[in-house]
């Protein structure tokens, strides 16, 4: 059985589409790449997976167990976490208040300790700052904070959303490594929204590419890298079919 | 007998008890973008909890009667739970509601208890004489004051530090200023909502009820309309804190205490009758320099 399933998915804001019918599986272990040009829907689907947005149309599943109409508390009890767009730290809450606050639907609280040391381990510098308020930290500190704050719900299953996102080049590089190291260590499914195809490609994996809120492709991140598809995606054949 | 003194505990008594009501409406604030309007009838409601059920001019004890130790902990539990039970009936299906819709239905709720007090107490200001002891006044710092005012700055500070013990020290409170601070992402990370604003409505209630007992006691008056004047002053304070900030709301109460003592202290007598639109006057000077508030929380935005 699949890690994630998502059969025809359609999410609509009001009467704006966002996303139309959308499927893939991912197995376990998988790192999958989401990419697209704005507006293609790639936020929409990480929200509509963890419960953030309605679907109006369609199933998605966690091995197995159906998530639809499901609220994001509840399934974020399933193993699934979200590392959203921005980050979304909590700036008024100390780091570690912020790796705290997922940890209350763990059944193994002495483990959470530990994690938390982990988690230290992995970001020095979020150990040295640990009772710092968190809204004073630098952007890539924030987004390893957000990486954290997710781990520590020991999820199986982790989305994130434009993690490069007005981040300096070498602080994203940092930012997948880490990823990548975490996801090796303990066997996670990462699904990562990532409008540079280049950089998924460097960093490697599977990718599902987005337009107009349907899937256009979906492949090795490599291989995109030198196919039309990609430029098709973007700049697209016909305008008009750009609806979003 | 000593002026300054005398001031200074005046302004922290009137203070903390707009601290109290003013951090009420904050907490709710916080996690729901609610301005509960409801939330001086939940005072009335809770003074008039006190006395027997009677459209009578005179009213007779009910759960006045009751020794401190137990009268105390049942009022704080009769507040929280006409708190809890209004979200459970009204807010809680306007989830996903406008702040202003919300708004309204809490004005609506607010008339609903007011009525409700009405149709059964009458409208007729009654007397209610809740430990008159402790109006005997006492002398402290050359000061003649009530003993009620030194347990009132007292009994503020107790509230403060147990509210701010418990959001610093307990899952619960961790997960309210998460909720407070980032709804969406706070369930995201599993923290149950129904939970969280449940807590927020009892503890908003029970602060409700002790604003109600320090009122009744003061004045004396059981009066179906004693909500609103003090829901207006906490309402102001909570703005002048910053929307959603429960130190800024503590130290706005504080603030608007402590103006309304010195302005009733130093204005001219002719000018007196006129506190009000001074203090108001402050009020709008407060937000024309500062329109998010004395205090506002940081900016929690990410930094790109």
């Amino acid at each position: 059985m699949s890690k994630l399933g998502v059969f025809d998915v359609s999410v609509r804001y009001g009467k704006v589409p966002a996303l139309t019918d959308v499927s893939f599986t991912v197995e376990e272990g998988e790192r999958m790449f989401i990419s697209g040009p704005n507006g293609a829907g790639k936020s929409s689907l990480l929200k509509a997976i963890c419960g953030a947005v309605p679907t109006t149309h369609g199933r998605i599943e966690v091995d197995g167990d159906m998530l639809n109409g499901r609220s994001p508390e509840v399934i974020a009890r399933l193993g699934l976490t979200m590392v959203p767009e921005g980050r979304e730290i909590f700036g008024t809450l100390t780091v570690e208040e912020n790796l705290r606050v997922g940890t209350g639907i763990r059944p193994d609280k002495p483990a959470v300790e530990t994690d938390i040391d982990e988690v230290y381990q992995s970001f020095p510098i979020l150990g040295e700052r640990r009772h710092t308020n968190a809204g004073a930290l630098s952007g890539g500190q924030q987004q390893m904070l957000a990486i954290g704050r997710g781990l520590m719900t020991n999820p199986k299953l982790m989305l994130v959303d434009e993690p490069s996102l007005g981040l300096a080049p070498n602080i994203v590089d940092q930012v997948y490594d880490t990823l990548v190291n975490l996801q090796n260590d303990r066997g996670l499914t990462l699904i990562i929204v990532e409008q540079s195809s280049a950089r998924a490609a460097r960093v490697g994996g599977r990718m599902v590419l987005l337009r107009g809120g349907s899937v256009v492709g979906d492949g090795d991140a490599a291989k995109f890298a030198e196919s039309d598809l990609l430029k098709e995606a973007y700049f697209g054949q016909n305008k008009a079919e750009d609806a979003t | 007998m000593n002026a300054i003194p005398q001031l200074f505990f005046d302004a922290m008594s009137l203070g903390g008890i707009y601290a109290m009501a003013a951090l009420g409406i904050a907490l709710i604030f916080g996690v729901m973008k609610l301005v509960n309007f409801a939330h001086g009838e939940y005072i009335a409601f809770c003074v008039f909890a006190l006395i027997v059920p009677s459209t009578d001019a005179v009213a007779v004890m009910f759960l006045g009667k009751a020794p401190a130790f137990l009268l105390i902990p049942t009022l704080l539990l009769i507040g929280a739970a006409v708190a809890v039970a209004s979200e459970f009936f009204v807010f809680r299906h306007m989830r996903n509601a406008t702040p202003v819709a919300m708004m309204i239905s809490s004005f609506a709720l607010g008339f609903v208890i007011q009525n409700i007090l009405l149709v059964v107490f009458s409208s007729r200001p009654k007397a209610v004489s809740l430990w008159p002891e402790l109006n005997q006044p006492v002398s402290i710092a050359g000061a003649s004051i009530p003993l009620l005012q030194l347990i009132v700055i007292l009994s503020t500070l107790i509230v403060v530090v147990t509210l701010a013990v418990l959001l610093k020290r307990t899952r619960i409170g961790l997960e309210m200023r998460a909720a407070a601070e980032n709804f969406t992402m706070a369930r995201l990370l599993g923290v149950r909502a129904n939970v969280v604003i449940t807590g927020a409505f009892a503890l908003s209630g029970a602060l409700a009820a002790a604003v109600a007992l320090i009122m009744v006691t003061q004045t004396g008056v059981a009066d179906i309309r004693m909500g609103g004047q003090i829901m207006l002053v906490a309402f102001i304070a909570t703005v002048i804190g910053g929307l959603g900030s429960l130190p800024g709301a503590v130290a706005a109460g504080f603030l608007i205490g402590a103006a309304s003592v010195i302005l009733q202290g130093f204005l001219p007598l002719e000018a007196r009758p006129f506190r009000d639109a001074f203090l108001f006057t402050l009020v709008i000077v407060s937000l024309l320099l500062r329109p998010e508030g004395l205090f506002a929380p940081r900016s929690s935005k990410p930094r790109v």
